[in-house]
């Protein structure tokens, strides 16, 4: 039991300024092995900047993120970052795939130029990602070609391609036609499934539900609540939260 | 007085000449202005002082001289400060190198700048190092939307080349005044010359069509 409750993340009083501004105010989390870790809130709360404090896309003035024993904030700016990074996969709000590149170099660039991997074993695993996600007809296209759930599905599937310990992925459905979304979430329920430790930032309160172990509801840079998905649905403790739920719970 | 064209095929052999170096100066400026404006371009967008301010005070000094005096410093200039004299050919070489990477350059940093930040937030989310977002991601994409921009500028390298007859470079248009001085036939040879210039200019832009259709 004890490797299973093994931290894999944990931010430490996190504190980040944008000028005078200040972004996130001391936040602090714990992701365990195989957590999905749901953090919701208003638009403006600093979700996204959170996510990318643990993986370094952004960098922090003061606390820290202890990354497999590696300190984010000694890192940062340096060319340690890098192997962090390959430690942890991101996906993207608006997907960001490589659009010179078809689907199927967008997933084996990094296998490739990261681990050295050759072209024939990058694209065979590249392949069988995208079978995994569902779109391995559209391997040979470039993302222009693409929907928009197929751009997010090999958002996905390049992120899985370093074999991450964690993915992070920053509101993965919010650019999305209603009937893609559900393609989507379900990739993301199959890769939970298969235990990889997700944090998720999401207004999806359905998929926090069924998927999720643990959600932190942000405000103003602050994380106010950080519980078990059961418990913060039935009976969350602050003010803010309630509200929240009631009026996300109407859509679900 | 009728055209004689017949000085054409009567001197082909200094025209000839003369048109290699003319492509030889072209090509070897291409090849060095091209990387060169590559890496202005990345220093044009560095968050390092040390590197942004020395690229953009060598890009506004050169680009607001006149490239005949660029040419002329490059070849009066650098033989009394080097102590070597490095000939006509390499001296319009440099010159051209020196003055093209500056306008290569800004057209470069703005493809750079058209490369979504995303984009290479995702490259560094997968691992990839800074080289290596910048090999396989910022230079294919950016120099992709600014195609245009280059190959207008590439045919203006071509057509400027004929300014390094003004160090006695024996070039296209240099070798045709010689054929003219001894023929006296200016509006056949320099016709000709025209004509040659004007050729190669219109395949040049129909490939830069082609590769803009290519690039959407």
């Amino acid at each position: 039991m004890v490797a299973e409750e093994e931290t894999l993340i944990t931010i430490d009083e996190v504190s980040k300024w944008y000028g005078e501004v200040q972004a996130l105010k001391g936040i602090s989390l714990e992701i365990e092995r195989k957590d999905v870790v749901v953090i919701c809130g208003p638009s403006g709360c600093g979700k996204s900047t959170t996510l990318r404090c643990i993986n370094g896309l952004e960098e922090f003035e003061e606390g820290d993120v202890i990354v497999d024993n590696v300190s984010v904030r000694k890192v940062q700016g340096t060319k340690k970052i890098y192997k962090l990074r390959s430690k942890i996969g991101m996906v993207f709000q608006h997907f960001e795939l490589y659009p010179h590149l078809t689907a199927l170099e967008n997933i084996t660039l990094a296998p490739k130029k990261v681990f050295g991997m050759s072209k024939k074993k990058a694209n065979e695993k590249g392949m069988e990602l995208l079978e995994r996600v569902g779109i391995p007809k559209q391997a040979n296209q470039k993302p222009g070609e693409l929907s928009g759930g197929q751009q997010q599905r090999v958002g996905i599937a390049r992120a899985i391609a370093m074999e991450p310990q964690t993915i992070l992925f920053d509101e993965p459905t919010s650019a999305l036609d209603p009937e893609m979304i559900r393609d989507v979430l379900e990739v993301m329920a199959d890769l939970a499934e298969g235990g990889l430790t997700m944090v998720v930032v999401t207004h999806e309160m359905g998929f926090a539900k069924e998927v999720a172990n643990k959600i932190a509801f942000m405000e103003d840079g602050v994380i106010v609540e950080h519980e078990d998905v059961e418990t913060f649905f039935k009976n969350p403790k602050s003010e803010r939260a309630k509200e929240f739920v009631d009026r996300v719970l109407v859509h679900i | 007085m009728g055209l004689d064209m017949s000085v054409i095929p009567r001197n082909f052999n200094v025209l000839l000449g003369g048109f290699y170096t003319t492509l030889k100066l072209f090509v070897l400026a291409l090849a060095g202005g091209l990387p060169l404006g590559i890496f202005l371009g990345l220093g044009r967008l560095s968050s390092r002082k040390w590197i942004y301010y020395p690229v953009s005070a060598y890009i506004n000094f050169i680009r607001n001289v006149p490239l005949l005096m660029v040419i002329f410093w490059i070849y009066f200039a650098l033989p009394i400060v080097t102590g070597h004299n490095i000939g006509r050919l390499s001296s319009a070489i440099i010159a051209f190198i020196v003055f093209e990477a500056t306008y290569f350059g800004e057209i470069i940093r703005a493809g750079f700048q058209s490369v979504k930040k995303g984009e290479l937030q995702a490259a560094y989310s997968t691992g990839l190092t800074y080289t290596q977002a910048v090999r396989y991601i910022l230079i294919p994409i950016g120099l992709r939307r600014v195609i245009p921009s280059l190959m207008t500028q590439i045919i203006v390298i071509f057509q400027d080349t004929s300014l390094a007859y003004v160090i006695g470079l024996r070039e296209f248009v240099r070798a045709s005044t010689i054929v003219n001085a001894r023929e006296i036939r200016s509006l056949e040879i320099f016709g000709f010359v025209a004509m040659v210039y004007l050729l190669i200019c219109l395949v040049g832009s129909t490939i830069s069509n082609r590769l803009e259709e290519k690039g959407e």
